[in-house]
């Protein structure tokens, strides 16, 4: 397997959140008691008078340099190294929430069991040749997981630049 | 973990886990799109669903909505057995009793009332969705009754009565294969059909222009739309005729198409002297520049198609006007019986125009009664009367309350949503009036509370249904689960009880299996061979009407062509001033002071994770927004000094709810958005219930006078 990474096209995106949902469907995932895996945000800027939306669909980042990998105490988290994506073995987590204080994004979440929970790409499915949840439903193809070298930077360049304008208030 | 708990835990299918792919559909929205679904099993347990890949249509993706069948599924509220009242109307006492106690109560009731008041007293209603309708509709048939109502009072058929008062019968975009030019009216298909929106975006790859006509800016005015007409709401009408204007002056029409075809050109071209740029941009906000640029376009493209919703544009009290207006220009333009323009549609099973004919109609109609008195509101609506064979819903509470023409004692109801009727507590009281109202529902409702026997429905996963798609394509869905608990289909429950109610209906009589037989009994194809097949089947019986039959054969309408000036309103209009044989223009405000409210409010804009109130209590999908909010332009909340996440009043006339504050710059200042049907928060207590449509009886929820107000302050 190569390395891989999850790609957003943000001009296809519209921040449905059928992503969202696919993967608290796949992962057994109620809201009510646990903070998903994949989220959706809209960001409005107004520019001249025109409306601008950024649409991201965000969960796990499978950082290169995952600052959750170091910070837990138990090892429960790993990269693949097949794969490049950050996977978890939870059996040994103490709930002390380290991972998700060292991660820029929050990205892991808690089960009511108080076990570290995150997204790991689907890894089992891809393994059957099926792809992530979120990508499969995704009604626009806006989501995908793409091997690294295939990858288009200028599609999360155009997200961050967004990004940027609206966190500047221009 | 094991290696198989850890593929049973990934929900891969196969023998090793157990669990098998079943191949269904997704009823929680339209008729029209009604995606397939590969639901994982296991031990008659749902794990998941995901999109059937290859489906028509939705091509194995599925919406936000979709995505969430399961949950849909497993919903906490649902109704486990046949219910009897014991409380009060509205309190929600009930007794459990057995489904033979509950068919035998409900005809001892309904044959009862029908013996003293005639047949025509009970009334058979359904809400959404559509899938059972040709049952229903023969079941009140075989009672005796033409008083089968439906949801679509306010759904759909507003649409269909401007084509067919204009062209006879209903056409469709035929959208975007063959055009160079789409106009999308009150058009954001990004959220509300991604099959649709994914052509348009292999339509703008092909060079197609395309303009949408929305008073917000949505994911579709931003990502597929060339040019956005960002409209006051409920000015349709009115950019319409300015667009006329510009056509008819700069010659920019199909004139020998409209000298052969068309009835009432001169008339129309009168009429549309007075939208000149100027004024039309004083009425819509739309600037003439715009207008211009889109009409050149619009005018001068060899094929123009649209699309023209189900809702948003006729959910104002001028709507039909404004539909009928929009199609008008298809008309003019020569653009109407033309491949890559507007293609007739000829619907069939449940409303699909799928391109071949099944027993459907022979279903229905060979029970219809004779000699029976005239559906509830005949009279009301006199286009309704004569272009829609079913009651209409909107005038059901006042002839339940009032007995006249003739009283209604009964109403047999299978989805019925109060909070669909504008002030809704008023169909709530009329309800509880009856002699006996029967509920039938996936889930306990509000308006459940209030009937005497709550009969427990299922979904489409847990039923076999059959169901057509354009391009000939017919399936029968595979029965996932067995039904929860001691749930049955509609469908189910209503041939079960044609046998209690002794009707003498023999095909209902046999069971719904038989009945789906019956329907398909014209078709090379059984049952069988539907259910077997991963994906829906082409009918060797596919035989799709051609585009340009009624140009030459003449159109179904009094006088053969397209009428822009329509005969048949003339006729059934006769002594009413709202009625106009024109698509004339009006406002669409309701009368209250625009003083006292001068927001404009619009209720039901759709946003992705919600349809109406059925998945309001659907965790995943209410994860995405949790709080009830009304959609406020930054210079209204600086003005209200409110900040996002507040709490406001939002009042009119009729009704005031409290609920959250999203900030947007979205709709236009002064404009407020708010989503329907949450129990907590229902927006349809803000529209008046005389606020109707005097075309269609639709309600105007799409444009009412308002205040907002932040709590806690005088």
């Amino acid at each position: 397997m190569k390395q891989v990474m999850f790609e957003l096209d943000s001009e296809k995106c519209i921040s449905c959140g059928a992503c969202a949902v696919a993967c608290m469907d796949q992962n057994d995932i109620d809201p009510e008691v646990q903070v998903p895996f994949r989220h959706v945000h809209t960001l409005e800027t107004v520019e001249n008078g025109n409306v601008f939306y950024t649409n991201i669909s965000m969960a796990c980042m499978h950082c290169t340099d995952a600052p959750c990998v170091q910070a837990c105490p138990k090892g429960c988290l790993s990269k693949d190294p097949a794969t490049g994506l950050t996977v978890y073995d939870n059996t040994g987590c103490i709930g002390c929430h380290s991972c998700v204080m060292a991660c820029p994004f929050g990205a892991p979440t808690f089960s009511a069991a108080g076990k570290m929970m995150k997204c790991d790409g689907c890894m089992t499915r891809r393994e059957h040749g099926m792809e992530p949840a979120c990508v499969r439903v995704c009604p626009f193809d806006a989501l995908k997981l793409v091997e690294v070298e295939d990858a288009s930077e200028n599609k999360w360049d155009k997200v961050m630049k967004r990004l940027r304008q609206t966190g500047s208030g221009k | 973990m094991t290696e198989t708990e850890k593929l049973i835990k990934a929900k891969i299918p196969g023998e090793e886990t157990g669990i098998e792919v079943k191949h269904s559909l997704c009823d929680i929205c339209t008729p029209g799109l009604h995606c397939g679904i590969d639901v994982y099993v296991k031990d008659d347990t749902v794990l998941k669903v995901e999109g059937t890949p290859g489906y028509p249509g939705s091509g194995g993706k599925l919406c936000t909505k979709g995505a969430s069948n399961r949950q849909y599924l497993y919903r906490k509220n649902r109704i486990k057995t046949p219910l009897r009242r014991i409380g009060e109307r509205g309190e929600g006492k009930f007794e459990e009793i057995s489904w033979d106690e509950a068919y035998k109560i409900i005809a001892e009731r309904l044959n009862g009332i029908k013996k003293e008041f005639g047949p025509e007293s009970v009334a058979w209603y359904t809400g959404y969705t559509k899938w059972f309708r040709p049952w229903l509709h023969r079941m009140a048939h075989s009672f005796g009754s033409l008083n089968y109502g439906t949801e679509s009072s306010v759904c759909n058929t507003a649409t269909v009565m401007a084509w067919q008062s204009i062209a006879g019968r209903q056409f469709r975009g035929d959208l975007p294969r063959n055009s160079d030019f789409f106009i999308g009216w009150g058009c954001n298909t990004m959220v509300n059909s991604y099959s649709q929106a994914r052509g348009l975006f292999a339509f703008k790859e092909r060079g197609g222009k395309v303009v949408i006509i929305d008073p917000r800016d949505t994911p579709t005015t931003q990502k597929i739309a060339d040019i956005h007409l960002k409209l006051h709401p409920g000015t349709d009408g009115a950019l319409a005729w300015g667009l006329a204007h510009l056509m008819i002056k700069n010659g920019w029409y199909d004139a020998e198409f409209v000298a052969e075809h068309v009835h009432g050109f001169e008339a129309y071209k009168e009429y549309a002297e007075k939208f000149t740029p100027e004024e039309t941009e004083r009425i819509t906000g739309v600037s003439a520049a715009k207008l211009r640029e889109v009409a050149q376009l619009y005018g001068q493209a060899k094929q123009a198609s649209t699309y023209l919703p189900s809702a948003s544009i006729t959910h104002h009290v001028n709507g039909f006007n404004s539909m009928r207006a929009m199609i008008s220009l298809q008309v003019i333009t020569g653009n109407v019986d033309k491949a890559g323009g507007e293609v007739p549609m000829y619907t069939d099973l449940i409303y699909a125009d799928c391109g071949f004919k099944t027993m459907q109609h022979d279903f229905i109609e060979s029970r219809r009664p004779a000699d029976c008195k005239p559906p509830i509101g005949t009279g009301k609506f006199p286009l309704w009367d004569v272009l829609v064979d079913e009651f209409h819903a909107m005038d059901l509470a006042r002839q339940i309350e009032e007995g006249t023409p003739y009283p209604v004692k009964a109403v047999m109801a299978f989805g019925l949503n109060n909070r669909m009727f504008p002030e809704p507590d008023t169909i709530l009281k009329a309800l509880d009036r009856l002699d006996f109202l029967v509920a039938t529902d996936i889930v306990m409702t509000e308006a459940c509370r209030h009937a005497d026997i709550v009969l427990p429905a299922c979904t489409s996963m847990e039923r076999s249904e059959l169901k057509a798609y354009g391009g000939g394509f017919l399936n029968c869905t595979q029965q996932c689960i067995k039904p929860l608990y001691e749930a049955k289909s509609d469908a189910e429950i209503l041939c079960d009880l044609s046998r209690y109610l002794d009707l003498g209906d023999t095909l209902m009589e046999k069971g719904y299996e038989e009945t789906m037989k019956y329907i398909i009994s014209n078709l090379s194809v059984s049952l069988e061979e539907l259910r077997d097949s991963r994906l829906p089947l082409r009918m060797k019986e596919f035989a799709p009407h051609k585009p340009g039959e009624l140009r030459e054969k003449g159109f179904e309408t009094p006088t053969g062509k397209l009428e822009l000036w329509s005969e048949l309103i003339a006729s059934v209009g006769e002594g009413r001033t709202d009625l106009h044989p024109l698509p004339i223009w009006s406002e669409g405000f309701d009368a209250a002071s625009e003083e006292e409210f001068p927001m404009t409010l619009i209720a039901g804009a759709r946003i992705p994770n919600a349809l109406h109130s059925r998945l309001h209590e659907v965790p995943w999908l209410r994860s995405l927004r949790r709080i009830p909010s009304v959609d406020l332009h930054p210079e209204d909340a600086a003005r209200l000094e409110v900040k996002e996440g507040d709490r406001v009043t939002l009042a009119s006339a009729s009704g005031e709810i409290e609920v959250g504050v999203h900030i947007t710059a979205a709709g236009l200042p002064g404009d407020v958005y708010m989503y329907h049907g949450y129990e907590e928060a229902d927006v349809s207590r803000l529209i008046p219930k005389d606020h109707l449509d005097p075309y269609t009886g639709f309600p105007g929820y799409n444009q009412v006078r308002c205040k907002v107000k932040k709590v806690g302050v005088k």
